[in-house]
């Protein structure tokens, strides 16, 4: 009986194991392996070049701007998803009725193809749309949108806070939903009413769902590729031009698949300390305040 | 008499800005419905159009003057395929492995649970090149199977399964082995019904993830007739840019399948959801 079992579960376990052995261990090596060489793709030759691909890529302005360009997408993201997700999540705790139908509601942008979204984007913003004739005929107002490189990273954004919104703003209904009334009612004696007891009790007792969602769209940043690939191509001037969007462009369109491999680990690495930060950060963030 | 009064006002504003942020979170697909049934020289152009017609979808299908059609049905044809396939390969397998680590006691199922939880917080992204390498190696290039096997296991899948079967009382499993149920039996006949919920929201996200991947089938396939709808969207981006209506309609063909398949399953998925967030 034991000894079946012990069968049992390796066999059931077998496509996690056999799936992982293909697809995590190997490439793992594979990408080591490749990082030190100057493989083009194609050619059945190629050399051990040692750190040089490291060394490169660490001074190539592609990467130093996918570099900075994931910062700036954090600055700019992190905080308007926050703060959108909090706002629809106050509002579906706040009604009365009809909770689930605007939680659905609200969730439904998370559906969209960064592809679909792009499409309809550019026609938002594009030379002859009701939108830019009225800014023009209106405000003598003559925006060239995606040709900015202060706006083009700001429209990414807002389209990626419109369809992370509503799924985040689930898990931070959940938070407050776990707030127990008594805690309300003790306020209410104490005299606190409207923003005293949003700043005081909902947004500290908040803090654990909080956490999980500035953690989630941290991690996030590092993903970005659909719609700077579709809408911008990385640009104008490298603006957009984010992690994926680099390894791709070395990797498959230059070909260079050894460093392209060398990038994919450097980022690797540059995504692993910053959550690890991020995350101490907002720990002593929540200590220093009593939040837990 | 005041405070009634004035919960009712409350009530009524709250419920104005509840009404202004659904509009605009579904605005852009409204947007996107709009402008594929509007005459072509409103596209973009009004916000409401005053026509509705069904060009831009036969334009997309039959091709216009001088521009061949390119075969978007077969990619929706494409898309279901891919996404069927890979979407029940990742079901099954995450159902069995689940079911082994948490149902069976065996030796290695801690360690494995770990493994698993280490490779679920790795940065893929340093897998994308060598996994490539590896799939044109195995002969899976330019093919349905390069698109679905690199996809049919999700340790994110395993694991909420993982952790919904804990919960799942060993009391119900041994009864069942005493009526002489074999494991496979116990894991779909018993098990699996009591994961309703919780397997509407796997496959739901799962299948969306899979519908709208873009990176991985851009890379694995080639051949014009096995692109997916959302690979040749992408493609036509560029040049299709002179044709805004029919970009619009097979937005509206890649977007509604999916829509529709949520709507579906709202309520079911209104009862997972908690357990997948917390």
């Amino acid at each position: 009986m034991k000894k079946g079992q012990e069968k049992l579960g390796w066999l059931f376990a077998s496509p996690y194991l056999v799936y992982s052995l293909i697809f995590f261990v190997i490439p793992l090596f594979g990408a080591l392996f490749l990082s030190f060489t100057n493989w083009n793709l194609i050619s059945p030759q190629y050399e051990n070049v040692g750190f040089l691909n490291f060394i490169q890529s660490v001074k190539s302005p592609g990467v130093k701007a996918a570099f900075f360009v994931t910062y700036k997408f954090m600055i700019i993201f992190v905080p308007m998803v926050l703060i959108g997700s909090l706002i629809l999540s106050l509002i579906i705790y706040s009604l009365p009725r009809f909770k689930s139908f605007f939680s659905v509601g609200y969730f439904l942008p998370y559906l969209a193809s960064g592809v679909a979204t792009s499409v309809v984007v550019r026609g938002i913003l594009s030379y002859n749309s009701a939108l830019n004739a009225w800014l023009r005929n209106t405000w003598h107002l003559n925006i060239d949108w995606l040709g900015s490189p202060i706006l083009a990273p700001l429209i990414i954004a807002v389209m990626i806070s419109w369809k992370f919104m509503g799924y985040y703003s689930l898990i931070l209904t959940s938070g407050l939903e776990s707030i127990p009334g008594e805690v309300y009612e003790a306020a209410a004696i104490d005299g606190a009413t409207g923003w005293i007891k949003f700043f005081k009790i909902t947004l500290p007792l908040l803090y654990p769902a909080m956490f999980t969602v500035t953690i989630l769209a941290v991690g996030l940043v590092f993903g970005i590729f659909t719609e700077p690939y579709v809408l911008t191509g990385g640009g104008p001037g490298f603006s957009t031009n984010t992690w994926q969007i680099e390894i791709y462009n070395q990797a498959f369109s230059k070909l260079n698949a050894g460093y392209g491999s060398a990038i994919a680990i450097i980022d690797s690495v540059v995504t692993f300390v910053t959550i690890i930060i991020v995350r101490k950060l907002l720990e002593i963030w929540g200590k220093t305040y009593g939040w837990e | 008499m005041v405070g009634s009064k004035n919960r009712k006002l409350q009530l009524i504003l709250l419920y104005t800005i509840a009404i202004i942020f659904l509009i605009i979170m579904v605005y852009p697909y409204l947007y996107m419905i709009l402008n594929s049934l509007a005459p072509w020289d409103q596209v973009d152009r009004k916000i409401i159009p005053t026509g509705i017609t069904l060009k831009s979808y036969i334009w997309l299908l039959l091709g216009g003057e001088d521009v061949t059609p390119r075969p978007w049905l077969r990619a929706f044809a494409n898309s279901i395929i891919v996404t069927i396939s890979s979407t029940f390969l990742m079901m099954v397998t995450a159902l069995l492995v689940a079911y082994a680590l948490s149902k069976i006691v065996f030796k290695g199922s801690r360690t494995i649970n770990n493994i698993i939880m280490f490779q679920m917080f790795y940065p893929s992204i340093i897998l994308l090149i060598p996994t490539f390498l590896l799939v044109k190696k195995l002969g899976l290039y330019d093919s349905y199977w390069g698109m679905i096997i690199p996809k049919s296991v999700s340790l994110w899948a395993i694991f909420m399964y993982t952790n919904f079967f804990k919960a799942i009382p060993n009391e119900l499993i041994e009864a069942a082995k005493i009526d002489g149920a074999n494991e496979i039996k116990i894991l779909f006949k018993i098990v699996l019904p009591m994961s309703k919920s919780i397997t509407t929201v796997i496959f739901l996200f799962l299948f969306m993830e899979r519908w709208v991947e873009l990176l991985w089938d851009m890379l694995v396939v080639h051949n014009q007739n096995l692109l997916t709808l959302n690979v040749m969207l992408a493609q036509m981006f560029g040049p299709y840019g002179a044709y805004p209506g029919p970009m619009y309609a097979a937005s509206v063909i890649l977007t509604m399948p999916i829509l529709i398949l949520f709507i579906i399953f709202s309520k079911n998925f209104k009862e997972g959801i908690q357990f997948v967030l917390k």
